[in-house]
């Protein structure tokens, strides 16, 4: 299959996953334009035989990170941004539990980024503990152990009987 | 509970060996605490899957196909084929028909209502009534201003069709000749405000060049294919 073709077939699981990066719908499909562009701009980067789904999905999380960490320097920090602080790892237990039952868009933003994108890449886009290794190029213990923290917050967040 | 955490979630993720996985299994239906635990888990997964698949159903942005249209011509062809095969029967058809309902038209199911603008013949959407006569004899050289609905280009598309795109108060989009029928293939909701025709105007122009072969036509071509009926060359 030709490569412009596959990304097409991939745009909308793309957009799924970005959405779950993003704040909003908005801010989603343009990150999903950027990756786009990337990806169509460096298309000879992309070796033939390999996984272009996990390819474009490297793409896309890498352009959100260094949005995310260029929006940090500019000392944009949103209130989400604190809330994660507070939230995350065992300050989740501060927290009353379910306090975000049913929000899940509310309690995706509380998480930190790096449990973000592995609750994304696994619990709802399927992938395996290794491939979403591969697309993070982290350890697969570093995704083991971001998802299970990524995990109990959500199910702190979201209520235990979710 | 034998298990630990890490494992219980690697469970439900279908990360264990099938011999642990049974263990697990069989274990849980004695162990009313993993039970629960194994159940919260599928839980979290289920509410988010059910929170973020609907994305998957929605038609992809114009803007996102258009990144493709301009990049490569050959690979765009392929690319605009099989999307435009695909946006067929993607749910954008059925939003903006919702959204013409609500607008006026009708499906041709109240017979007090207007003249209906579409219809459904197997499975697709097609042209009927004021729109369908639009298409089929109004000249885009050749409208009046006021007109309730407004041709844009007429071209061939990739199966040799003849394709028009079209702009109407309430419905914009692009219909494909075939069977003796206007095939929507694209469908925006039309509105009457000018920033908003005009941002639409560029979806249609981009999706149109996505599904073109050759050249728009041009007033003579038109002309001739109108006369013929419409009928592939």
């Amino acid at each position: 299959m030709r490569f412009e073709e596959e990304l097409v077939e991939l745009l909308p699981r793309l957009r799924r996953f970005a959405r779950g990066l993003a704040r909003d719908a908005s801010d989603a499909d343009d990150l999903c334009q950027a990756a786009i562009e990337r990806a169509l701009k460096s298309q000879d980067q992309w070796q033939q035989g390999t996984r272009l789904d996990s390819w474009m999905y490297r793409i896309t999380r890498n352009l959100w990170i260094d949005d995310r960490r260029a929006a940090g320097r500019r000392g944009i920090h949103t209130p989400i941004d604190e809330a994660a602080t507070q939230v995350a790892g065992d300050g989740a237990a501060e927290v009353e539990a379910g306090t975000l039952r049913g929000d899940v868009d509310g309690a995706m933003a509380r998480l930190p980024d790096e449990q973000r994108e592995v609750v994304m890449l696994v619990l709802v886009e399927g992938y395996a503990y290794r491939e979403a290794a591969d697309i993070l190029e982290v350890p697969i213990g570093t995704v083991t152990s971001r998802l299970a923290r990524g995990r109990e917050t959500l199910m702190h967040l979201l209520g235990e009987a979710a | 509970m034998s298990f630990d955490r890490a494992t219980l979630a690697a469970f439900v993720d279908g990360e264990l060996d099938d011999l642990t996985a049974r263990r697990i299994e069989r274990e849980a239906e004695s162990d009313a605490a993993l039970a629960t635990e194994i159940a919260r888990h599928r839980a979290l997964r289920a509410q988010l899957t059910a929170h973020y698949d609907p994305v998957i159903d929605e038609a992809v942005p114009e803007r996102l196909r258009a990144l493709f249209a301009t990049s490569d011509k050959v690979d765009a062809s392929l690319a605009g084929r099989r999307e435009a095969k695909r946006v067929r029967f993607a749910p954008i058809h059925w939003g903006a028909i919702a959204a013409s309902l609500a607008l006026g038209l009708a499906l041709g199911l109240r017979p007090w209502m207007p003249p209906a603008s579409v219809t459904e013949a197997n499975g697709t959407i097609v042209a009927a009534g004021p729109l369908a006569a639009a298409l089929d004899t109004q000249l885009a050289s050749n409208q009046a201003t006021n007109a309730a609905v407004r041709i844009g280009l007429s071209f061939e598309d990739k199966a040799g069709r003849y394709c028009r795109s079209f702009e109407s108060r309430s419905l914009d989009g692009i219909g494909c000749r075939d069977g003796g029928r206007w095939h929507l293939e694209r469908t925006l909701q039309g509105q009457t405000g000018t920033d908003y025709r005009q941002a639409s105007s560029g979806e249609l122009a981009a999706a149109a060049a996505a599904m073109m072969t050759g050249d728009p036509l041009d007033v003579a071509a038109e002309q001739q294919a109108r006369d013929k009926g419409w009928a592939r060359r």
